[in-house]
């Protein structure tokens, strides 16, 4: 068992992904923007509207407008799983040194392995709570509680699940693994050269969740991070004008 | 199966209607196939369907924010909910997870109860696109409505509003059946109206003029219900001296093919718009006060016009025409004829759709007198529609009833606005509002913007 998860699986798992994701975009590259569907205001220029694009997505603008209690769940939620995303890369790589990498000459070694954990700690229970409240609100709310199906609450406790046990991992220590065994494992991965995983229940579980949720990501909603791009491609794109004024007419526009 | 379930659906037409569009009705037991089949046919061709059936999250932000909902509480009008009519059967039949696991996503076989529903909710949409102004992808589910009305028309179901009016485009190139006998008529009346309006004022309305500058395009309502409308555009366009004309074969800035059939029917009027801009001589079209139609003008007759000279005329809103008189000061206007509290209604086309809401509030600002005009809110591009976008004024109890709630909205900042005057600048927004406002016994009168310019204008000799 822990052979098939530890060193099968994680080769399935980024294999369905990363096939799954590119054949999934190559689906939508088939079909083409027919007209322009631009929304007004439009932007005035293709950079201009990559700017627009790009603020949306930082800001998550549109929820922030139209849906306050929306964005707090929202924007919490990816912005922390954005950067934890991040820390997860850099502080296995670095062994939590990634601090004293960046700004050698101000973050000692040790400040960055605090900073690493208070980061991961603090995050962690954002993007936690952020999704226990998503949850309620998909519970509570009428309308959105109308249009969900079983896979919508299923995506959310999957990853429940998955920030539950890294919390559990991180806050207690008797539970925690270490950034070296982990290091280790993935190396092995990454060279292919087998090393066991570490030793802990927890970090089966939550590795095991992950990698289903990889498995799942190109095949559900959670597409929609490529989705956006697309989407807002065609949505927000220049539009040029035609000039003004009314030719053959007594009574001429000013040049 | 027709009326089914206590569904709210508009009157169908009848299987002779279709015919005469040259669409064959299909029968009941082949429908759902037929309909699968065109969905995989748009799947290959029309990106924002595929990506609004496959990037929803189901965040619910647009429902509190689509008037039909607001209107109704009914989860199938929430954008997000109506989009999945036929999001569920896509997922069935075209994607991996609807195949291995419909029940856990959502994904349901096509039956005929659903192709009702089909026909109930996606006319009771607006196609206002106010869902995907607020979506934080951007999904434009007006892209799905307009898909599932394309289906639903390619099976012979179809209101006999749009149906009927559908027709009348192929046989006259206007929505109501106007001749240019008809036309003449009419304009002659509106002619001798002005002179006794402004004191003896000669306006004249050329037609079929050939050599002319300008193709005026006006809606066809406005022959009936909103004179001022075009009178206000004649008015304007002598005023500058325009070498102008309409043409009795495209009397119409609406296109209902663009709200049923965005093929066949679509493509009469855009080529018929082309044909008659170049028999007349024309170096530029105006479009009159329409929302859809300016929009399925502006925006979609580059790309769908098969004739070379949709690349070269240039084409503009009368508004945009006004805007930019009134900007160089070349308009002489009195703005004391105007002088009732007014408020604006910004169209969901021109607003969201067509970069269309500066240059209403220039033209406004300078024809009513100051402090005269106040902003209803939200306005602009987040605004609300009128409840009778994409041509859904039916008659028939059930469906006229569903108008006045979808308009909920829209009364409620009308009302907040103590105005006098409403100004909504499009052709289905003033049907729609003109019976709105009585059921919701608000004291303002709607009128349109270019009626206010033509009431402004100052001519001297």
């Amino acid at each position: 068992m822990n052979v098939f998860i530890g060193q099968i699986l994680p080769y399935v798992a980024v294999t369905v992904f990363l096939g799954g994701v590119t054949w999934r975009i190559w689906r939508w590259m088939i079909p083409q923007i027919v007209h322009n569907i631009t929304l007004s205001p439009w932007p005035k220029s293709w950079s201009a509207a990559i700017v627009w694009i790009l603020w949306q997505l930082a800001t998550f603008w549109n929820l922030l407008k139209f849906d306050r209690p929306l964005w707090f769940g929202a924007w919490f939620m990816h912005i922390a799983l954005f950067l934890m995303l991040v820390g997860h890369v850099l502080a296995f790589y670095t062994l939590g040194l990634q601090f004293h990498i960046l700004v050698p000459g101000l973050i000692t070694p040790e400040l960055s392995l605090w900073l690493s954990f208070w980061f991961g700690t603090v995050l962690g229970l954002i993007f936690l709570l952020a999704l226990l409240y998503l949850l309620g609100r998909r519970l509570v709310n009428e309308p959105v509680r109308a249009i969900s199906s079983a896979s919508d609450y299923v995506h959310l406790l999957l990853l429940i699940g998955i920030a539950t046990l890294g919390n559990i991992m991180r806050i207690f220590p008797e539970y925690q693994v270490g950034y070296i065994p982990v290091r280790e494992y993935l190396a092995g991965l990454f060279l292919f050269q087998p090393h066991p995983m570490p030793d802990s229940l927890l970090f089966l579980a939550k590795y095991t969740l992950v990698m289903v949720l990889m498995i799942i990501f190109p095949f559900s909603k959670l597409m929609h991070s490529f989705g956006f791009f697309w989407e807002r491609w065609i949505i927000n794109r220049p539009f040029h004008e035609p000039a003004r004024g009314l030719p053959g007419a007594g009574v001429q526009l000013p040049k | 199966m027709s009326e089914a379930n206590g569904l709210r659906q508009p009157k169908r037409a009848t299987a002779d209607l279709f015919l005469k569009l040259g669409v064959v009705p299909v029968p009941d037991g082949e429908k759902a196939a037929a309909a699968i089949g065109h969905l995989d046919e748009f799947r290959t061709k029309v990106r924002s369907f595929v990506m609004a059936m496959e990037s929803c999250v189901k965040c619910g932000a647009c429902a509190e924010n689509c008037h039909t909902y607001l209107g109704t509480r009914d989860p199938n009008n929430i954008p997000a909910g109506r989009a999945d009519l036929i999001r569920k059967v896509y997922k069935r039949h075209f994607t991996v997870q609807g195949k291995l696991f419909p029940g856990l996503v959502g994904a349901q076989d096509l039956d005929l109860e659903t192709i009702e529903k089909w026909y109930s909710y996606y006319y009771q949409c607006s196609e206002c696109r106010r869902c995907a102004h607020v979506c934080p992808f951007g999904i434009d589910t007006a892209e799905v409505t307009m898909i599932g009305r394309q289906i639903l028309f390619w099976l012979g179901i179809g209101p006999q509003l749009h149906t009927a009016t559908s027709g009348a485009i192929l046989k006259t190139g206007n929505h109501m059946g106007l001749t240019q006998a008809g036309m003449v008529d009419t304009l002659d009346f509106l002619s001798e109206e002005i002179e006794e309006e402004y004191e003896g004022l000669k306006v004249t309305f050329p037609v079929d003029k050939p050599n002319s500058d300008v193709l005026y395009i006006p809606s066809s309502a406005d022959f009936m219900l909103n004179a001022n409308t075009l009178k206000g555009a004649a008015m304007f366009l002598q005023y500058v001296g325009a070498n102008w004309t309409m043409s009795s074969r495209i009397t119409e800035a609406g296109n209902f093919g663009y709200l049923m059939d965005q093929n066949r029917v679509m493509r009469e009027m855009v080529t018929r718009l082309m044909e008659e801009t170049t028999r007349l001589g024309c170096k530029k079209i105006v479009w009159g006060e329409c929302g859809h139609g300016w929009r399925a003008t502006k925006m979609y007759v580059p790309t769908m016009s098969d004739m070379p000279a949709s690349r070269k005329i240039p084409m503009t809103h009368i508004h945009d025409e006004v805007e930019a008189y009134v900007k160089a000061g070349l308009l002489e206007l009195d703005p004391k004829r105007n002088a009732r509290k007014i408020t604006l209604h910004d169209p969901c086309n021109y607003a969201r759709a067509c970069g269309h809401s500066d240059n209403m509030r220039v033209i406004m600002n300078a024809v009513v007198p100051k402090g005269a005009f106040t902003e209803m809110r939200p306005n602009r591009e987040a605004n609300f529609c009128c409840g009778g976008g994409s041509g859904i004024l039916f008659d028939d109890k059930k469906m006229y009833e569903y108008r006045i709630l979808a308009s909920n909205k829209k009364a409620e900042q009308v009302r907040a606005t103590n105005a006098e005057v409403l100004c909504a600048p499009c052709s289905i927004c003033k049907a729609q509002l003109y019976p709105m406002v009585k059921e919701h016994k608000l004291p303002v009168e709607v009128v349109g913007l270019v009626d206010l310019v033509g009431n402004a204008l100052v001519f001297r000799d």
